[in-house]
């Protein structure tokens, strides 16, 4: 029996099946879905940057020669470090130079009060924000500026970045 | 029939989001955890000190151990026999061993 009774069934089991499958939809479309413990990501790709930064800077020039890190640290020349880890770092492939900033120190061992560090180059102040530290092992030789406080004796640093993004 | 198991899909879909939370915290914090870049740069350093002579050094080897556990927390020790170089380090978490042939 066809009549008009059944319209009303049809219009609402319709509207109930476009709403089901819209929500369904929603749901599976939505697989991005960043947790607050993904921040850790862009905290790792950081960290990485500055290691890899700290790395080219470290490797020589010509077999048995010094790294630009030795020299800069040797000689107590801190817009030597500054230039050329700013330039690693803020590099980008657009016109604009990203805005990392960065803190470095440099830690030694002494004979006499063990370990101390030292600062070698800031290109701003820090002021607690989220930051990561890459850090890399330097192999120095005397003499050494008369500004350091090392020990004179060939010895190993750590040079240890801060690198965080305004 | 079809609502049914429509409704059966969404609630497993709510779950399987309810569940990611947990799941993106524990594998982001194993890779920030693992100290990939120490121990590599570690085993880069040492295979220059054999370069340049210094790796039997004992002011050296006090260097590397004692900053190492005041800025990293990690304990390193190394040793050449002018063959083979034998590293280990171990921060708490993780602990790497490794004998060198071929410097």
């Amino acid at each position: 029996m066809v009549n008009e009774a059944a319209q009303l069934y049809t219009i609402e089991g319709v509207g109930a099946a476009i709403l089901m499958v819209v929500t369904a939809y929603l749901v599976i479309s939505s697989t991005t879905i960043f947790t607050p413990q993904d921040t850790h990501i862009s905290d790792m790709q950081l960290q990485q940057l500055g290691s890899d930064a700290l790395a080219m800077m470290d490797i020589a020039d010509a077999y048995n020669g010094k790294s630009t890190l030795q020299l800069a640290i040797e000689g107590n020349n801190s817009q030597m470090f500054l230039q050329s880890f700013s330039r690693l770092v803020n590099s980008t492939t657009t016109a604009y130079d990203d805005g990392l900033k960065f803190n470095t120190m440099v830690y030694y061992r002494t004979d006499s009060s063990g370990i101390q560090p030292f600062k070698l180059c800031n290109n701003a102040d820090y002021f607690r924000e989220n930051a990561v530290t890459a850090t890399r092992w330097v192999y120095i030789t005397p003499p050494f500026d008369a500004t350091l406080p090392f020990d004179n004796r060939d010895q190993v640093v750590l040079v240890e970045v801060l690198l965080w993004r305004n | 029939m079809m609502a049914f198991i429509i409704s059966i899909t969404i609630f497993f879909l709510a779950l399987i989001v309810n569940e990611s939370a947990i799941v993106g915290k524990t594998t982001s914090e194993s890779v920030l955890e693992f100290p990939k870049a120490d121990i590599q740069d570690l085993r880069n350093e040492l295979l220059y000190l054999i370069e340049k002579n210094k790796i039997n050094d004992p002011d050296i080897l006090f260097d590397i151990q004692s900053i190492s556990m005041s800025r990293k927390g990690a304990i390193v020790n190394y040793a050449y026999d002018g063959n083979r170089l034998l590293i280990h380090y171990n921060d708490g978490i993780t602990e790497y061993n490794e004998v060198y042939i071929g410097t």
